[in-house]
């Protein structure tokens, strides 16, 4: 790692009484030995500058994921005390008709998003990286829409969507010749209407990573290969985009990961609707944990919730192991 | 989620019920004069306070309505010095009352629609309030069906019915004149809604006929509305013994029509997922014909939609020719928390009468809160149903004679075609998860030109019979 | 990529040439017509894509609700109408939202920054021998994504274990939980690793101890990493929708995100409009304001998850 990090710290802001003195040994590496010798040590200062960062991740980070094994195997619904149920959580939920449906729905818009939200960015960020003039502009408006607030974006979206004639997005379409569609109001396009929204709201992110990652290309494999008599499309195919092909593997991944938790699109577009058509994996966890006005069932929703888990780390590890070959560096 | 806005029409029917009043001269009678027996009792006697939290108005209510809460709270301590009375904000829907529910943090005296009442009384979440009902001198005037509505699988009375109402059948009286349908004579049969939905809409431009379909519970309301019109049941049986019912043949019925006016005569909009809320505010905007919804609704669309009183026209729901036809209902219960002690719940139950009840059976009462409604510019006199009968119905409208706002005469088929027509109580078992399982086959008759009827409902029967047996397993 | 900021100073000093096109290729006809037609496209295209729905809303912002019905794309048929814009801000109370959302974010930027400078500090510098363990414990829970942890908090802020008393309607059970970030914690001890070690032992003998070296030394350097942290952790709060909606039942304490979905049915289209516009007015004022440092923490954590 760089030490000549653009964050170098400007040396005169320092108090002026710290910044002088020698080389000195620091006692690190000794055992924590006695009570006595610890808190000699400053054991108690490093304990008392780990205290909030432990309380916080132990209340709120590891507390909760052991609670979620356990209740994934209770049956609890906050009103009566919890009873162990052993693995019929798991069973309720495989066995519920819900559940292939949302399985469906999640891999489709995972797909979906993927073949129109992955190339997108990339070819952006490439076109991007060589704009002489003005790039901020170009940064600037792709990342805009991330910014807005996804609850905004959804409901301006639903706006957009309006299945009426005179709709937004009808009349535009309607510009060039195509027929009023139903958008999210049929069961076909409701899906891929998700998408498309989800993508506008979140291809920016994307674009930023990707120039990020260009502007890291060593110079001199573009000199090689222009040596070599590549033009521009070679050079991008042999060059560029080998060299950034970590971060191209790590940005599906994620971008699957992301999707496969996707619930604000499906929960404030449709509800899950149009007859299921959009219940996503997350719509159904929170449908069997507060869908229910008289009390969740809070074991298959914990149940659902680890199978998520679970199914991710496994994806996760199999993807990471199949492209270890691919990104070596 | 889960009715969130059917609970905003219920909310409103609390907001309204404190100052709406109907009720029987000689009920009126003897509650003030068990009122005045209150009195003397308190001053006579030097009993420790107790204190009980109330529901009180919905967040975000004018600051004129909360000060004349406040003040009814006053009156309130005033006749019952040994009762503190401290209201907290509460706005009844699905998620956050659950979520009240399980943290307790529920007030002591709340309010749930008629189709959680059972179930939580069965559930053991309400106090048994038996006893003090059956004191209520007025006890043996309610309407036995809407009562039953508070009576859980025991016989024991765990709630009280404060508001009632029945579906009817919305239509705008602006787009018939301009469909060239007379405004005052809507359809009474549903081949006439069918006819007249296509009239509007070749005419107009407009909707004929919308049908909700949002996938909130309402959906499977508005069906289990139309099945009950047409003379069918979504559920046999009660209790233990319920079981789906969801393929009868009204049911399958139903949905054809909704096809034919959907696929076939192209009348019902483009719009599918419209929901108890959106519903009110699209018609208020002037793109509906005609839909169905609680007859009191209107409160909801002169206070959030903004509607031009002169286009609201309001009838009963058309009936098939079947004797088991009748209308759905629903309404509003208050209940207290089980955990109240014995002295909570006896003053919870004076507050209850003082709060809810008395504006429906002292005219003093009703018509001072007739004049409140009118000084916050809320509607009086929307149709509802009575909580105790049609002849306190007829006394009570006398009553707030002067101080009605709603249009009455557009207004007059639904009032005095309702009482015709039988009054039928939600289905038992697992409301809301019934009508959440029926949601997605109205969505899939509006949304699919190729759905089978038939096969849909079977289906959703059998998920419906799931929903109803882990309720009634206590889960 | 932590070369990033290396290859930056790199390009200024050659022009800002990137060596995929060179300036032998711009020379280039067709290329020069090529590329620079790709680039107007792109750039009409971001337009459209990126400004164009944002543009409407302002637009409709300030357009009479019955324009916006019968012809959303016509601009001003019937003139401007501001009526919108108060109404929402008087009677829809969207000001309260906005504070609230204002203070939510607050909150959650200094609990997030507390968390994790104590954190990383104690982790990178301080060096406790039990570090390792904490680092191992922090890595996992970045492989759990948030949403699935919903449930047990749920349960867990409305029963908590010891204590009987709901958080439910607390803003600390919205701001702690967020504090929970590992990724904050690890960006700020990549950070720490890379100061100068000899600052603080030259400190040391000085006789500082460990808070003052924090204070005065840490902390100061750490200005750039604690702003990008900072935006990013109120932007984070600022989009949070789903566990604010689950805990904050009161509706005078709900934030923007959660408060204007559930209005929508009761509020004329056009006033519901201005709504939004002002909720999305912050983030995109402070986006541009704060550009940099929002591409500089993207491409950072980019380079993280690498």
């Amino acid at each position: 790692m760089s030490k000549t990090d653009v964050m170098t710290p400007r040396l005169e802001k320092l108090d002026p009484a710290l910044r002088a003195g020698a080389a000195i040994r620091t006692p690190r590496g000794l055992a924590l030995g006695t009570p006595a010798r610890w808190v000699k040590r400053g054991g108690i200062s490093k304990l008392l500058f780990l205290l909030p960062l432990l309380f916080v991740f132990g209340a709120f980070s590891w507390y909760p994921i052991v609670r979620l094994v356990l209740m994934s195997l209770q049956h609890t619904n906050l009103v009566q005390p919890a009873t162990w149920v052993g693995f019929s959580n798991f069973s309720a939920v495989i066995h519920d008709p819900l559940f292939p449906i949302a399985v469906r729905n999640t891999a489709e818009f995972a797909g979906l998003a993927l073949i129109f939200g992955y190339p997108i960015p990339l070819i952006a960020a490439v076109l991007m990286s060589e704009v002489r003039r003005r790039r901020g502009l170009y940064s600037a408006l792709a990342y805009l829409p991330v910014v807005i607030p996804p609850v905004v974006a959804v409901l301006l979206w639903k706006t957009f969507y309006d299945a009426a004639p005179n709709g937004v997005f009808n009349t535009v379409i309607g510009w060039v010749g195509i027929s009023p569609q139903p958008w999210i109001q049929a069961q076909h396009s409701a899906l891929p209407s998700l998408v498309l929204e989800s993508t506008w709201a979140n291809a920016g992110a994307t674009v930023i990573i990707y120039l990020a990652a260009l502007t890291g290309v060593n110079r001199e494999l573009y000199e090689a290969a222009a040596v070599d008599g590549a033009g521009l499309w070679k050079k991008v195919w042999h060059v560029t985009l080998p060299q950034i092909r970590t971060v191209m593997l790590i940005t599906m991944i994620l971008q699957i990961i992301g999707t496969a938790q996707v619930f604000i699109e499906p929960y404030l577009f449709t509800q899950g609707g149009p007859a299921n058509a959009t219940l996503t994996v997350m719509l159904l966890i929170y449908d069997y944990a507060f869908g229910n006005s008289l009390g969740g069932d809070y074991g298959k929703a914990a149940a659902l919730s680890l199978m998520l888990v679970a199914f991710l780390a496994v994806f996760s590890l199999i993807y990471l192991r199949a492209t270890r070959s691919w990104s070596t560096h | 989620m889960t009715f969130r806005e059917r609970g905003r029409s219920m909310r409103l029917n609390i907001k309204e019920k404190t100052f709406i009043r109907r009720g029987a001269a000689v009920a009126a009678v003897a509650l003030l004069a068990v009122g005045a027996g209150t009195a003397s009792n308190a001053a006579a006697s030097k009993a420790p306070t107790v204190t009980i939290n109330v529901a009180a108005l919905i967040p975000g209510s004018t600051k004129a309505a909360v000060a004349e809460f406040n003040k009814q709270i006053a009156e309130f301590e005033q006749q019952n010095p040994t009762i503190k009375v401290n209201g907290v904000q509460y706005d009844w829907t699905g998620p956050t009352f659950a979520a009240e529910l399980a943290a307790g943090t529920l007030p002591d005296v709340f309010t749930v629609p008629f189709t959680d009442g059972r179930s939580l009384g069965e559930a053991g979440q309400l106090a048994n309030l038996t006893s003090y009902v059956k004191q209520l001198p007025y006890y043996k005037e309610f309407n036995p069906a809407v009562i039953a509505e508070g009576i859980d699988g025991k016989g024991q009375i765990i709630a009280i019915p404060t508001a009632a109402y029945a579906q009817a059948l919305q239509y705008n009286r602006q787009l018939f004149s301009q469909a060239g349908l007379n405004p005052n004579d809507p359809p009474k049969t549903w081949a006439q809604v069918e006819a007249d939905a296509k009239q509007i809409t070749q005419k107009t431009g407009k909707t004929g006929f919308s049908e909700m379909g949002a996938n909130d519970n309402t959906a499977g309301w508005i069906l289990t509305t139309l099945d009950y019109a047409f003379g069918g049941r979504m559920e046999t049986g009660v209790g233990t013994k319920a079981k789906a019912n969801f393929d009868n043949p009204q049911a399958v019925q139903a949905l054809q029509m909704l096809k034919t006016m959907r696929w076939t005569d192209n009348d019902m909009g483009s719009n599918f997922g419209l929901s108890w809320g959106t519903s009110n505010q699209a018609f208020a905007a002037g793109q509906i014909g005609m839909f169905i919804s609680g007859s009191d609704v209107y409160t909801n669309m002169v206070q959030a939609d903004n509607i031009n009183p002169s286009i609201y026209g309001l009838a009963p729901i058309p009936l098939a020719n079947n004797k088991n036809a009748g209308v759905l209902g629903g309404g509003t219960l208050a209940a207290v928390k089980p955990t109240a002690t014995p002295a909570q719940i006896a003053a919870a139950m004076k507050w209850i009468t003082f709060f809810y009840m008395s504006p429906l059976v002292n005219k003093q009462q009703a018509i001072r809160n007739a004049q409140t409604l009118v000084a916050n510019k809320q509607p009086v006199g929307v149709p509802e149903l009575p909580v105790f009968n049609e002849k306190q119905y007829q006394v009570a409208q006398s009553w707030i004679a002067p101080f009605i706002n709603v249009p009455l005469k557009q207004l007059a088929p639904f009032n005095s075609g309702i009482f015709k027509e039988k009054v039928i109580p939600e289905p038992e078992a697992a409301t809301q998860a019934v009508y959440g399982d029926l949601d997605s086959v109205v969505e899939d008759v509006l949304t699919d030109p190729g759905a089978n009827i038939t096969s849909l409902l079977q289906q959703a029967n059998s998920v419906g019979q799931t929903s109803i047996t882990s309720a009634n397993s206590g889960s | 990529m932590s070369t990033f900021p290396l290859r930056r100073r790199q390009r200024r000093a050659d022009g800002g040439q990137q060596a995929l096109v060179l300036e032998s290729d711009w020379r280039r006809p067709s290329v020069r017509w090529g590329l620079g037609t790709a680039h107007t496209v792109l750039l009409v295209l971001l337009v459209i894509i990126g400004l164009g729905p944002i543009l409407w809303l302002a637009k409709s912002a300030i357009t009479p609700t019955q324009d916006t019905l019968a012809n959303p794309l016509a601009i001003f048929p019937h003139g401007i109408d501001w009526s919108n814009i108060t109404t929402a801000w008087n009677q829809v109370d969207v000001g309260l939202y906005l504070w609230n959302t204002i203070v939510l974010a607050f909150g959650s930027l200094v609990a997030q920054i507390v968390i994790a400078t104590t954190g990383a500090y104690a982790l990178s510098v301080l060096r406790p021998k039990y570090g390792n363990v904490i680092m191992a414990a922090l890595l996992t829970t970045l492989f759990v994504p948030s949403v699935v942890l919903l449930v047990p908090l749920y349960i867990e802020v409305v029963h908590p274990p010891l204590i009987h008393h709901s958080f439910v309607n607390s803003y600390w059970a919205i701001w702690l939980p967020e504090a929970a970030s590992a990724f904050n914690v690890v960006l700020m001890k990549r950070f720490f690793d890379n100061l100068p070690r000899e600052i603080f032992e030259a400190a040391r003998i000085d006789g500082c101890g460990p808070v003052r070296l924090f204070v005065s030394i840490v902390l100061p350097m750490s200005k750039p990493i604690l702003g990008v942290v900072s935006i990013f952790a109120v932007l984070a709060s600022w989009k949070d929708y789903l566990w604010p909606l689950l805990i904050l039942g009161n509706t005078s304490l709900q934030p923007l995100s959660v408060r204007l979905p559930a209005i929508a049915a009761q509020t004329d289209l056009g006033v519901f409009l201005a709504a939004m516009l002002i909720a999305c007015f912050v983030p995109i004022v402070g986006f541009l304001v704060f550009q940099r440092a929002f591409m500089r923490g993207t491409g950072l954590s980019g380079a993280l998850k690498g």
